[in-house]
């Protein structure tokens, strides 16, 4: 990456962690609904983002994706219109919680509540490049929760199947909620189920913004180029509870959570790529956005009962 | 006017869509070279390629999940559930997805999918090749399901289905594919969603019924003209959205209702259409339903799957008992009372020859700006209220029911020019609309004296008639107009 590029890297994954800190305390202090933490895989959603061609290739995040959204250019205002369930929400329109996240502008498909419903759609919208033929790639992002659903299998095996152009990423933070991923999957990694598909699959570590970058870019020229689907594995740690209604102290041990926070902390790793007084002003600048999108934001208007109706028609 | 039966129906459909709109896409489970299993498909991979005509894997979840995909792309998948019986890996994709997603983004995107399954038994399928699926998806708001019955309505609602941008159930009774037979007019012609049909014009009683059980219902109508029972056979064509319309008008004639289907009968379609009519207060009787008693799944074995399907015996029976019983409500009554005192007013207006709902409106609106009618209702659509019942009155002949009722006579094209009515027992008042002659119509409105003004009928016929001369807007619970006229530019 050039240095301008992991300016650019530092600034999103810096925006996501004011956001994310803002809303965790709005939610704690009963302001909001619902928070959806992403710190600690900010890297994977600003690492796939960065790598991808903004107006051509499409998206179905990750619902921690908090920061690919911000590179592919929602602005802190409209996350936190989300974030309040505002009607000028122009994610869900203050019709679903936050995370949800959705943006035909920005090539952001709609994303739903089941876990990971989104991955086949994200197929089919790579479906659709391949039969439009204009050169776009999808990228698709779940978590290692969701990987384990027959939707995950059926979208790879038909993506491998006809080598569509588009990008699995999994968010691989080794807990589904509550549950630890012993119980969930039975090998270490999910790298290896790429070759039962017959596509290539690239281990990452998911705090790291340019194995991100690269990885991504590799795996969009060979989808660009007809050579099919690709699986990430991102390792990342999740820092915060599932979400604001999670409390995880009741079954991981905080303590030894913490101990991995210094590697596994994506942006003190970017840190490292950037000078650090440019750092100290991006991440001053970050906290007094979130600060204020969150201001203007709780201050906007909420829905008009008379508009819920609207949008439904059968 | 081709004879076609309803698979070539539904293949006409397919061939033609896909070479009119290069986004039409056709996928599924042996759709391709073998031409799926009823053959629906037959003919679309060597014409259209193996791009625009997938096989797919057996995927249910996949299949429905991609054509969500593929329709916010931008494209317009034809998904195939080979049989009803396996769609339910895909009802998350159906119900959670496609019907959530116009409205979850406020209009940001849309589902332009369809999905066509092949449902119903009578063919020795078993539990698991025979079921009707239709009760599940129809309580899904943000889906629109149809069920064809002919080879007209195969083909006309399967275009409207694949140019209509939302999602479309279309449920393909297996059984009609080749069984039945019949006209379909040549062209590009499109069955608008939401829109009912009479099969069969009867006074005695209403049969509301789709699919195999549509054909079995007027076979059980003709043996009963013999008899001198006169069934109408309303075929539903859209299960959602019902056409409230065209069912309560056919009910307000008969006031007698009996739905056919194939579906269990717990929670199924009947049960809908039974509290339609009556919370509209249009029945005479209870309703009867025949449908399949509630057993998990249809057995294989001849004798059985026989017992406990309705059939045009069965439907023939219910009917008899039916129409035996003796009306609880309405009936002869008094239809003239000299002690109501009469004041009445005519108003002259412009209308054209379908205005029966847009009259009803008018009234409805007329009312709500007129406080000392006291008819403090706000209502569109012909449902009942429950404080003040406009009562539609089709016929000179139909009694109005009620206290505080406006009934609303519609002479109809053959009608007189002016007609003046009376208010009768049980009424307040009486609108009378005289036949349309060039595009315009007398409206005559009686009242009771005792209850209402002279000079306010003459004020609430001129809001009546401001209302209905105001351009109105279509009604947004039916399909897109724009879309079923033609094809797309």
């Amino acid at each position: 990456m050039t240095q301008v590029e992991r300016e650019r890297a530092y600034r999103a994954l810096s925006l996501a962690r004011a956001l994310d800190e803002r809303m965790w305390r709005l939610a704690r202090a009963g302001r909001a609904h619902f928070a959806v933490p992403c710190s600690g895989h900010e890297a994977i959603g600003a690492g796939y983002a960065l790598a991808l061609q903004p107006g051509l290739d499409w998206v179905s995040p990750h619902y921690r994706d908090l920061a690919a959204l911000l590179v592919l250019g929602m602005e802190p205002r409209d996350v936190m219109l989300c974030f309040f369930s505002r009607p000028s929400d122009p994610n869900a329109a203050g019709r679903q919680p936050y995370a949800h996240f959705g943006s035909r502008r920005l090539h952001v498909l709609s994303q739903q509540g089941p876990q990971p419903n989104h991955c086949s759609h994200g197929v089919g919208c790579a479906w659709g490049s391949k039969i439009l033929n204009d050169g776009s790639v999808s990228v698709i992002a779940f978590g290692d929760g969701g990987a384990q659903k027959g939707e995950v299998h059926e979208s790879m095996n038909l993506a491998a199947v006809h080598r569509l152009p588009c990008i699995f990423v999994v968010h691989r933070n080794g807990w589904t909620q509550s549950v630890k991923r012993e119980d969930e999957y039975a090998t270490e990694t999910l790298v290896a189920r790429a070759a039962g598909y017959s596509m290539p699959g690239i281990a990452v570590d998911g705090a790291d913004i340019e194995a991100m970058v690269a990885a991504t870019k590799e795996a969009a020229e060979r989808a660009r180029g007809g050579g099919g689907p690709t699986l990430i594995d991102a390792h990342c740690v999740r820092f915060l509870p599932n979400t604001s209604n999670d409390d995880d102290t009741r079954y991981r041990d905080r303590s030894a959570l913490e101990a991995n926070f210094a590697t596994g902390d994506p942006l003190v790793r970017a840190r490292g790529l950037v000078d650090a007084a440019f750092a100290k002003r991006v991440d001053d600048e970050n906290a007094a956005a979130a600060q204020e999108a969150a201001d203007w934001a709780e201050a906007q208007p909420l829905g008009d009962p008379t508009t819920v109706m609207e949008h439904a028609y059968a | 006017m081709r004879e076609l039966t309803v698979i070539e129906a539904v293949r006409a459909a397919l061939t033609e869509e896909m070479a009119r709109d290069p986004r039409v896409i056709v996928m599924g489970e042996d759709v391709g070279k073998l031409g799926g299993v009823f053959r629906a498909t037959e003919g679309l991979y060597d014409r259209f390629g193996a791009e625009r005509v997938i096989d797919m894997p057996m995927a249910e979840t996949g299949i429905a999940g991609v054509a969500v995909g593929m329709a916010m792309r931008g494209l317009r998948p034809v998904a195939e559930i080979q049989f009803a019986d396996f769609i339910h890996a895909a009802m998350d994709h159906l119900v959670g997805e496609a019907a959530k997603i116009r409205w979850r983004t406020a209009g940001d995107w849309s589902v332009p999918m369809v999905l066509r399954t092949a449902y119903g038994g009578g063919f020795r399928g078993g539990p698991y090749h025979s079921q009707s699926v239709e009760a599940f998806y129809a309580h899904a708001p943000g889906l629109k399901v149809v069920a064809p019955s002919t080879p007209a309505d195969a083909k006309g609602l399967l275009l409207a289905a694949i140019r209509d941008p939302d999602p479309v159930i279309v449920l393909e009774h297996k059984r009609t594919y080749r069984a039945i037979r019949g006209p379909v007019p040549d062209g590009d012609v499109v069955v608008p969603i939401g829109k009912a049909a009479i099969a069969r014009l009867g006074s005695d009683v209403t049969v509301l019924a789709y699919g195999m059980m549509l054909h079995e219902s007027l076979a059980a109508a003709a043996t009963l003209a013999e008899e001198g029972i006169d069934v109408e056979v309303v075929d539903l064509r859209t299960l959602l959205p019902l056409d409230r319309e065209t069912i309560l008008t056919s009910l307000t004639k008969t006031r007698r209702l009996c739905v056919v289907h194939e579906d269990t009968i717990t929670m199924g379609l009947g049960a809908e259409l039974c509290a339609i009519a009556a919370e509209a207060g249009v029945l005479d009787v209870p309703p009867v339903r025949v449908a399949m008693p509630d057993i998990p799944g249809i057995p294989v074995d001849d004798v059985l799957e026989d017992a406990i399907l309705p059939n045009r015996a069965t439907i023939r029976d219910a009917l008899v008992r039916l129409v035996a019983r003796e009306r609880t409500h309405g009936g002869p009554r008094a239809a003239y009372d000299p002690a109501i005192p009469q004041a009445s007013s005519t108003i002259e207006v412009a209308l054209p020859e379908e205005h029966l709902r847009s009259a009803l409106d008018a009234v409805v609106e007329a009312c709500a700006a007129f406080p000392r009618f006291n008819a403090t209702f706000s209502w569109s659509g012909i449902t009942e209220h429950p404080d003040v019942v406009v009562d539609l009155d089709l016929g000179t002949s139909a009694p109005a029911r009620g206290g505080g009722t406006i009934t609303l006579v519609d002479y109809g094209r053959d009608g007189a020019d002016l007609g003046v009515p009376f208010v009768r027992p049980d009424q307040t008042a009486a609108l009378r609309i005289g036949a349309v002659r060039n595009g315009r119509a007398y409206v005559t409105c009686a009242v009771d004296h005792r209850a209402i003004d002279g000079s306010d009928v003459g004020r609430f016929l001129a809001l009546f008639k401001t209302a209905l001369e105001r351009q109105r807007h279509p009604d947004p619970n039916l399909c897109h107009p724009e879309l079923v006229e033609g094809p797309p530019s």
